[in-house]
């Protein structure tokens, strides 16, 4: 039997005549979701990283604690990489009469590879290009309020005198660290030698910047990793900018999740097609048996014939997705500032393996009831084999399953989504059954044709139950897609508001909170909330000493050997969440720590702290670990004592707000008033972060769209494959007399229920893993929209049976002989 | 031609007011651009109670007939009138309504429905005529074929021949004046064939139904009181009618 041939003569009799279509369609309609959600999250993904690259200032940065070895330097060289070079390090700028502690940065003249340096000059902000010429330093406003300077203005740094240029606004790689308050600085590394402040021992922190090419960084990165020593470490975006990081996290789980949605919905169709498409094939599988060929021949034929279709629709599939991926690019124009780059063909080939594992992990289990098909089915039809459905099932389970942990990348989301799949699937059938088991019960009312349809979901159990599991799965897709992602993309947008403060205010004293307050009432402006800050040292943790250098991570040396500012107060705020412990309480000396810096300096719940502050010392145990919103822009401590331990202490007090564009003046006002207040202007970082925040969300938007869409189509190829029956029994139906509003009737009463109950446990399900998504993998608060389950009922019951309105609308048009032949 | 006298009524057709007429009966169909007759201008008209066999080779005409006698399909050319009524006068909704109180039908294919038992499939037709006894009446006549032990059966897990009995149970559940059965015993054995035709004639003598049955097998048609035969869509030889 030349077997290949023969399967491909079947193939394309069934996609000729339509038996394969739905499996087909969904199929294709799946690979193209994925492969063009893929193509084009990949070529975004590409987008935002390069936009992401020009907060690192670089594509690739070396951080290491001595100046970068020359053999590395040569590397970069031979692989053609353009490189910058930065050193930064604690130094007091010094002016004829006053000092300050500054961070000051030594730039390379190539300075910034990628991204701009901001200055402030005449009260606007202007690009630059390249950083300050030798001779020149530049500072940010901090450093200008605290030691009165003015632009031309000579500071010194160590044996070298600098003129100072105009107010440093922005460093495209500018810490972040909104809570260390040290002023910065910045000047040409040809004056390096000259300040003479680089000495043996001096704690200077070199960056070797690299660009270039993204395949040469890529492969300069491959080089690097196995050669870094201690003290040296690879940064990329993600760790330099934590408020970017969360944005870039989320909008990759947000693409992912979306995905991943789409596999539900072609899984769920192509199962149901799969049976549909075996249940029409019995008697040819019978004839063929009779006519000699045993079990293997016949799965051998039908697996060849499902491996020829695998190949064309992954071909039309990714064909598909690739031009989808082209229009969705076109809609972007514009959005990203540089011109999307190129996709790579991962995305074709997860679209290839989605296929593969679609078709074999939910075609296949069906198949296998092929097997048992006997000849004598012939001679008598009641000859069915029974199908294996725990084993269909747990097959394509299984299959999903790997697929999602696949797709997923992480943990978290594949456990998620798996826990969602598996509780729709079980909450879904159990409530089934439990609809197929009560309904005769009931005393079923009103005309024959309502009674008879409801009295049909109990009659066909099977349908009924596999139609609900189904349809909720269908429904729960679409209704995570839509209701429960505006609310996750609000409480999104809500993490960073229009008016999240813009400004921050430090230094100020006890005394002139009450003056300041009146300041803000006069203005109009809402009244500021004052956090008292205390300077601290970290003594001990656990009774233990704590010693920087026994720290093998560097960032946690760095914590440990800086100065703290300690806060103390009690109710949790709504962007700290408490993840372990207690809140503290008033009178019990007590510490809480932002879990975060706990898990780097290994400190554990229960741990006594003891910190030095004024050369006294204050020990407490941690009774509270939280998790900080870093990106609300408001004042956040890693460490906050409660009142009794520290109230009595001297502290200054801190303060964020929002100004208004029209009301700029004020913070000048308000340092004009109270000399000693320095306010800073971060709206620039944070116009940035919404920015980028916006940027992605649009992007989700439209991934979402297009999922969306792919969906329904799906659903839709979903419910055709349950169709065949109800064709055939509105034509018995109809042949023994029941007019077209009964048949009617029948069909909307089942469907009715059916897609009621679906929706319902559809919205239920969404809303679960709505909230679970919102906790687990977005840290947003959730918010449960119960409107959703009525709407889930009423939208899933109308659903079913528009759906349906087609087929019936034809199926009464047409004479029921016909129907029956 | 043999006038076998029907066993059970033996009006002529000419007496009384028929209970179902043909009148220049035609169908045809289009493929694209070729018109196909499979049935060409058929007259004919049967009295209350009287018996008709259709009978025919393959792909005469014989099923399109009964077809559009029972209203399942509607004529190019012609009229039907049963029990009283124009079909071609009345909607879809109509037709059903008199198939619902006049009709009954048998199959080749059984036509039951799969996901009811054979009780709720006999059931059916009275349910849908609104039948406050449907149930206990559908009981009964299952028991009357044989069925007695086999209600809570689905179609599925009866064989080919008591799935037929099941279909003549629900097709005389209604006591319908005309009672249409296409190849009853086409896909059954021998035996069982002969069988389910016994109970048919005995159910149909009980009910003084009119029975018109389309067959190819001769033996079957020569128990009828009148015959037809179909050649090519034509009617080429009468026999009591």
């Amino acid at each position: 039997m030349n077997g290949w041939g023969l399967a491909w003569r079947w193939l394309k009799r069934d996609l000729t005549a339509g038996e394969l279509t739905v499996m087909a369609i969904a199929l294709v309609v799946a690979i193209a979701a994925m492969s063009s959600v893929g193509f084009f999250t990949d070529r975004v993904g590409r987008a935002l990283q390069s936009e992401a690259d020009q907060l690192l200032a670089a594509d690739l940065v070396l951080n290491a604690d001595q100046p970068i070895a020359a053999d590395f330097l040569a590397e970069a060289d031979r692989r053609g990489l353009m490189r910058g070079a930065t050193a930064t390090f604690p130094s007091m700028a010094q002016t004829a009469d006053n000092a300050q502690l500054v961070t000051v940065k030594a730039v390379s003249t190539s300075y910034p590879l990628r991204g701009d340096i901001r200055l402030l000059q005449n009260g606007s902000e202007a690009k630059v290009s390249g950083g300050p010429a030798p001779g020149t330093i530049w500072a940010d406003q901090r450093l200008f309020s605290s030691l009165g300077l003015k632009p031309g203005d000579t500071l010194k740094l160590g044996e070298k005198a600098f003129t100072l240029g105009p107010i440093l606004a922005r460093e495209p790689d500018g810490a972040m660290d909104l809570y260390n308050f040290i002023p910065r600085a910045m000047f040409n590394d040809a004056d390096l030698p000259a300040t003479g402040l680089i000495q043996p021992g001096s704690r200077v922190r070199y960056r070797l910047l690299l660009a270039g090419d993204r395949d040469q960084v890529t492969a300069m990165r491959e080089w690097l990793k196995p050669r870094l020593q201690r003290g040296q470490r690879l940064e990329d975006v993600r760790e330099a900018r934590p408020e970017i990081n969360t944005s870039l996290n989320r909008a990759e789980r947000f693409l992912r999740l979306s995905a991943l949605i789409s596999v539900f919905m072609a899984a769920a169709a192509i199962a149901l097609a799969a049976r549909r498409y075996v249940e029409r094939h019995l008697d040819a599988v019978a004839l063929l048996r009779t006519m000699g060929l045993t079990q293997g021949n016949i799965i051998g034929l039908f697996l060849r014939q499902y491996s020829l279709m695998a190949v064309l629709s992954i071909s039309a599939g990714i064909g598909l997705g690739w031009l989808t991926q082209f229009g969705l690019a076109h809609l972007l124009a514009g959005m990203f500032e540089t011109t999307l780059p190129p996709a790579g063909p991962l995305p074709a080939l997860s679209g290839a393996a989605v296929g593969l594992v679609l078709l074999f992990g939910f075609c296949l289990p069906p198949l296998l009831r092929l097997k048992g098909v006997s000849p004598l089915r012939v001679l008598r039809r009641d000859a069915t084999p029974a199908g294996n459905a725990p084993l269909a099932f747990g097959l394509g389970l299984a299959a999903l399953a790997g697929l999602i942990y696949w797709q997923a990348g992480d943990t978290t989301l594949a456990g998620l989504a798996l826990a969602g799949l598996a509780g729709t699937v079980a909450l879904a059938t159990l409530a089934a059954w439990c609809l197929v088991w009560i309904t005769p019960k009931l005393p079923l009312p009103g005309q024959l044709g309502w009674r008879f349809g409801l009295a049909n979901v109990a009659r066909r159990r099977g349908l009924s139950v596999a139609q609900i599991v189904s349809l909720s799965l269908g429904l729960m897709a679409l209704m995570l897609l839509t209701v429960v992602r505006n609310d996750l993309l609000s409480a999104w947008d809500k993490s960073v508001p229009v008016d999240a403060p813009n400004r921050f205010a430090i230094n100020i004293q006890p005394e002139q909170r009450a003056g300041i307050l009146a300041e803000f009432k006069r203005a109009g402006l809402p009244e500021p909330v004052f956090g008292p800050m205390i300077r601290a040292r970290l003594h001990s943790i656990a009774g233990k000493p704590v010693v920087p250098d026994k720290y093998p991570d560097e960032r946690a040396r760095r914590l440990a050997e800086r100065e703290f500012n300690l806060s103390w107060g009690g109710s949790l705020r709504n962007d700290n969440r408490l993840v372990a412990g207690v809140p503290l309480s008033d009178n019990t000396p007590a510490w809480s720590l932002e879990e975060g810096l706990a898990q780097r300096l290994g400190i554990k719940l229960g741990d006594e702290l003891a910190f030095t502050i004024d050369g006294q010392v204050f020990k407490a145990p941690v009774t509270s670990l939280r998790r900080v919103d870093w990106d609300s822009f408001r004042v956040n401590f890693f460490v906050v004592g409660n009142r009794a331990l520290l109230e009595s202490q001297p502290a200054s007090f801190v303060s964020s707000f929002y100004l208004p564009d029209a009301q700029r003046t004020f913070s000048t006002e308000l340092s004009r008033k109270f000399p000693n207040i320095t306010v800073i202007d971060v709206s620039v970082i944070l116009r940035e972060v919404r920015g980028v925040l916006d940027r992605v969300l649009s992007a989700v938007e439209v991934v979402f769209a297009f999922s969306l869409a792919a969906g329904i189509v799906v659903l839709y190829a979903a419910t055709l494959a349950t169709h065949d029956e109800r064709k055939r029994e509105a034509a018995i139906l109809r042949t023994l007399g029941a007019s077209g509003k009964t048949v009617r009737q029948a069909a909307s009463a089942e469907l009715l229920l059916v897609g009621g109950l679906a929706g319902l446990l559809a919205a239920a399900a969404a809303l679960g893993i709505g909230a679970g998504a919102s906790q687990q993998l977005f840290e947003l608060p959730a918010r449960i929209s119960w409107w959703l389950l009525p709407f889930g009922l009423i939208s899933g019951a109308l659903a079913a049976r528009l759906a349906a309105a087609p087929l019936l609308a034809r199926v009464l048009k047409t004479p029921p002989l016909r129907a029956l032949r | 031609m043999r006038a076998t006298p029907d066993f059970l009524h033996s009006e002529s057709s000419t007496t009384g007011s028929p209970i179902l007429a043909a009148q220049g009966l035609s169908k045809q169909v289009g493929f694209d651009h070729e018109t196909l007759t499979i049935l060409d201008d058929v007259s004919f008209s049967l009295s209350p109670g009287s018996t008709l066999a259709i009978v025919g080779a393959s792909g005469s005409g014989k099923s399109t007939l009964l077809g559009l006698l029972a209203g399942l399909d509607s004529p190019t050319k012609g009229s039907v009138t049963l029990a009283g009524h124009t079909l071609g006068q009345l909607d879809e909704d109509g037709r059903a309504r008199l198939r619902a109180e006049h009709v009954g039908f048998v199959f080749q294919s059984f036509q039951l429905l799969p996901a009811l038992t054979a009780l709720d499939n006999v059931a059916l037709p009275l349910e849908l005529n609104g039948h406050k006894e449907a149930r206990r009446e559908a009981q009964a006549l299952l028991e009357r074929v044989g069925l007695g032990s086999r209600v809570q059966h689905r179609p599925k897990e009866l064989s080919g021949g008591e799935q037929q009995r099941v279909a003549l149970a629900r097709a005389f559940v209604t006591r319908p004046k005309l009672l249409f059965a296409d190849e009853p015993t086409g896909n059954l054995d021998t035996q069982t064939g002969e069988r389910i035709i016994d109970l048919l004639f005995s159910l149909n003598s009980e009910s003084g139904t009119t029975l018109v049955l389309v067959t190819h097998d001769e033996r079957l048609a020569a128990r009828c009181g009148a015959r037809l035969r179909l050649a090519g869509g034509q009617v080429i030889e009468r026999d009591g009618v």
